[in-house]
């Protein structure tokens, strides 16, 4: 008799980010067309008006751009918190809340030049996004509570707290009564690089590729890598977990704040509940997919834009735009799937037994 | 004579630096318990492990009932009637008693009352008090451990392995498994019985297999023939004169490292540690024998800052460290080389330079950066001067063999120039080349004047090379040995607390 049997790798194979991410968007299309034949809906049609209103022109891939800022910010986010192992499922309401930091420098000061306007609301994007990631951190470090608990409740109460500055203190004498914030000053908007694409797709490479130098170059970074390890060696080597989780988990929700303030600077005019638009838990996926490397983050983030994109633009054809969701949610079942046999091989092995 | 119910025959194991098994063999009849005994590392649980699926040998041959079987997982181990209970339980805590025992043996049609029913009469059929509803979370240690038994049961083991069965029992639960052990071989089953507590041993079992080093020193010797003396004689090896490896030039200083009505509670909180007092003054090997689990891990953790002392005192050279971090103590003089060098020790995935400066790496600041050049540098000259063969400096730590591993370990602790060295288990499981590499630095050491606390498994290897020989049993030092004039024997009895 013989069967077949998963076994351990001596060692994973080389390349096995890039391969599991192109193995999970090959899963996904082919998934995807399976689909969309059952349900009788023109396959490759669907599947140009996706890549056309994606990378089809230059304004287009522009705004393919522009979407995938915040995603690949908030899956450096939660890779950030993964390289100690911990899930920062929050990046949500880190977002939310880095917004309206920015958004309540923009109310203070109305009337600073533009630059140094946007540069003072980033900042406090970053350090509100750092806040709200403190108390998880705080939490898990002094007393073991678990931070998926703690980061996943805080989206909701961020939420509820922007509905009710939307409804109260910061609601627009403008608005026709309608709940809604005032818009941000003017002059606090992103500068338009090319196209449609804005200052903050040039801002978000950066920061991914400072961070990674930063981990590799730093004292900071190597010390995180050994806490990442595993925590008795940390102990052992004269590392402090605790501040390590703390700094960890602040850094991971500055990003994820900073993200905020640059949709507010780039993408929105005002602050509402729906500026995180679901990114921060997109961004949980940009990170699997990128096997929680920040390295990976934005090239997913740019292909899961792209999806998202052009997944609202199919509407127009009379397909729903769950198609899309579908297809993301494919993706990641195949790159999973694709990252397993990356460390674990299938074998078809006989079977002697005689009893 | 009817075959024998399990015949393993020349067993070789060998992992990635460490050879488990080397020919080890072992013969159980049928309706006996058959003791499997041996020093921690001697490859009792590896030989277990191939007779119940989890590892497939590389060499030699098991026979069932005289016929050659291949097991390629623990399921067709099971199939041929072969089932083992671990030293961890793997329960469902959530499930009932029952639930747990027919876990992947149900008939397809649950019947649960006819399940229940039945698991209750085979409890019954044993002596076991079990109530099939219970859930097992309710259970104690010793009530989880008899669900296990009765997994195996239920599957119709024939052959039954208990991996240190008594280590998680109260001594009267103990007795109560003798008695289910006892009828499970009335019913011509057989029983593998691992342990190093020879009462027990000489108490339980009928026959007895000693290992050492992984190969079979005494094979189904019959308990009712030997006294827990010569037992202990085999487990702890021959008595030929023992050569010391380098005797000791000078005379040993001051005190290095003073360790005063030391108590340390472990995170189950039973006390680990039993208010210890010990000394290693500079120049000196003290080692402390023991079998494994008294104590010894939570020694060496507090006096490395691993682990919180309740009461007591560390002083390394003249300073308190008692309240201080790891890092103060490491300034203090100490170069601490952990039992679990992987777990501990090392960072395991990390690269090779990033193990190497794990102790130093404060010291090649610049600015909020880290000098690689400098760490490179420092690496290079660690390799070349402890002779660790390493492929490149980028390839992950766990890709060096265990022998190598250790060296690198050891180098980086040395080259802070301690004054006192703790080395737990420094040679465990390396070849032998590894373990003369390690021997040899740690004396070089002593002869330079540190002060060398070793805690060691290996009877023979302490003999070689301390200078005095601390025992260590249930947390507490219960004799002091002269290594040049005490007896093997001597030592073993006072490990194993045999009052012989």
């Amino acid at each position: 008799m013989r069967r077949l049997v998963l076994t351990r790798r001596e060692s994973p194979t080389r390349g096995g980010q890039p391969i599991a991410f192109l193995f999970g968007l090959a899963f996904a299309l082919i998934g995807g067309a399976i689909l969309l034949t059952i349900s009788g809906d023109p396959v490759f049609d669907v599947y140009e008006r996706m890549w056309e209103r994606s990378f089809g022109s230059l304004d287009t891939i522009s705004a393919t751009f522009n979407r995938a800022v915040p995603l690949a910010l908030a899956g450096l986010a939660v890779s950030i918190a993964a390289t100690m192992g911990l899930w920062n499922i929050g990046a949500e309401g880190q977002i939310l809340f880095g917004a309206t930091a920015a958004t309540f420098v923009g109310r203070i000061f109305p009337d600073l030049p533009g630059p140094i306007l946007i540069i003072a609301m980033l900042l406090a994007a970053a350090l509100g996004g750092a806040l709200w990631a403190l108390g998880p951190g705080l939490a898990r470090a002094e007393i073991g509570v678990s931070e998926i608990i703690t980061t996943l409740m805080l989206n909701e109460v961020a939420i509820r707290l922007i509905v009710y500055l939307q409804t109260t203190k910061w609601k627009d004498p403008d608005g026709f009564g309608f709940p809604q914030i005032t818009a941000r000053p003017e002059q606090a908007r992103l500068g338009i690089i090319w196209e449609r694409a804005h200052l903050g797709v040039l801002i978000a490479l950066a920061l991914i590729a400072a961070f990674g130098w930063f981990m590799n170059r730093s004292v900071w970074g190597y010390e995180l890598k050994i806490a990442g390890s595993s925590p008795k060696t940390a102990t052992y080597a004269g590392i402090s977990m605790r501040r390590k989780v703390v700094g960890v988990m602040a850094l991971s929700g500055a990003v994820a704040g900073f993200a905020g303030g640059i949709e507010l600077g780039g993408s929105a005019v005002r602050l509402s509940e729906n500026i995180s638009n679901g990114f921060g838990f997109a961004g949980i996926i940009v990170a699997a997919l990128a096997l929680m490397r920040p390295s990976g983050v934005a090239v997913v983030a740019l292909a899961f834009s792209a999806l998202q994109v052009g997944g609202l633009s199919i509407q127009t054809l009379g397909v729903s735009s769950a198609v899309s969701t579908i297809l993301q949610a494919l993706i990641l079942f195949g790159a999973i799937g694709a990252a397993v046999l990356s460390t674990y091989q299938i074998r078809l092995v006989d079977r002697k037994v005689t009893t | 004579m009817s075959p024998a119910a399990v015949e393993l025959d020349g067993i070789w194991k060998r992992f990635p630096g460490v050879i488990a098994n080397a020919g080890a063999s072992l013969t159980v009849r049928p309706g006996t318990v058959h003791a499997v005994l041996g020093e921690n590392g001697a490859g009792k649980t590896t030989l277990m492990n191939c007779l119940a699926g989890v590892y497939l040998p590389d060499d030699g041959a098991i026979r069932i009932d005289g016929q050659e079987v291949r097991f390629s997982s623990p399921a067709d181990a099971l199939a041929a009637g072969i089932g083992m209970v671990h030293q961890e339980f793997r329960l469902v805590p959530t499930f009932t008693v029952a639930e747990n025992v027919v876990l992947g043996a149900a008939p397809s049609i649950l019947d649960m009352a006819a399940i229940n029913r039945e698991v209750a009469a085979l409890a019954e059929r044993f002596g076991f008090d079990a109530d099939p509803e219970r859930p097992v979370w309710q259970l104690s240690m010793g009530e989880r451990q008899r669900v296990e038994i009765l997994k195996a049961l239920w599957r119709d083991a024939r052959v039954l392995i208990l991996d240190e069965p008594t280590a998680v029992l109260t001594p009267q639960e103990a007795v109560e498994l003798g008695a289910v052990l006892r009828r499970m071989v009335e019913e011509d089953r057989a029983v593998i019985f691992i342990s190093h507590k020879l009462d027990e041993v000489t108490s339980f079992c009928d026959e007895a297999t000693v290992l050492r080093g992984g190969s079979t020193v005494a094979a189904s010797i019959a308990i009712a023939d030997v006294d827990a003396g010569q037992l202990a004689e085999l487990m702890v090896g021959s008595s030929s004169a023992v050569k010391s490896l380098a005797p000791r030039v000078g005379v040993a200083g001051d005190v290095m490292l003073d360790v005063r009505k030391l108590t340390v509670t472990d995170s189950r909180g039973l006390t680990a540690v039993d208010a210890l007092s010990l000394e290693v003054r500079s120049g000196e090997i003290v080692g402390i024998a023991g079998v494994a689990g008294n104590g010894q891990r939570a020694l060496t953790d507090a006096i490395a800052g691993l682990e919180t002392a309740t009461s007591g005192s560390v002083t390394i050279n003249g300073s308190d460290v008692t309240k201080a971090g790891t890092r103060e103590r490491v300034d203090s003089g100490l170069a601490y080389i952990p039992e679990d060098r992987l777990g501990v020790g090392l960072a395991p995935k990390l690269p090779v330079t990033h193990n190497a400066v794990m102790r130093s790496y404060r010291t090649m600041r610049q600015g909020p950066l880290l000098s690689w050049d400098r760490a490179k540098a420092f690496c290079s000259d660690l390799i070349s001067r402890f002779e660790v063969k390493v492929g490149r400096f980028d390839d992950p730590m766990a890709s060096l063999s265990g022998g190598n591993l250790q060296r690198l370990l050891l180098g980086r602790e040395l080259s802070g120039n301690p004054v006192v060295v703790v080395a737990s288990q420094p040679t465990r499981g390396l070849d032998v080349a590894g373990v003369g590499a390690i021997q040899h630095l740690l004396v070089k050491q002593r002869d330079e004047g540190t002060g060398v606390l070793m805690i060691s498994e290996d009877l023979d290897e302490l003999l070689a090379l301390a200078d005095r020989i601390l025992v260590m049993s249930e947390g507490r030092i219960v004799g002091e040995f002269d290594p040049r004039q005490a007896s093997r024997a001597e030592i073993g009895e006072a490990m194993i607390g045999a009052h012989a």
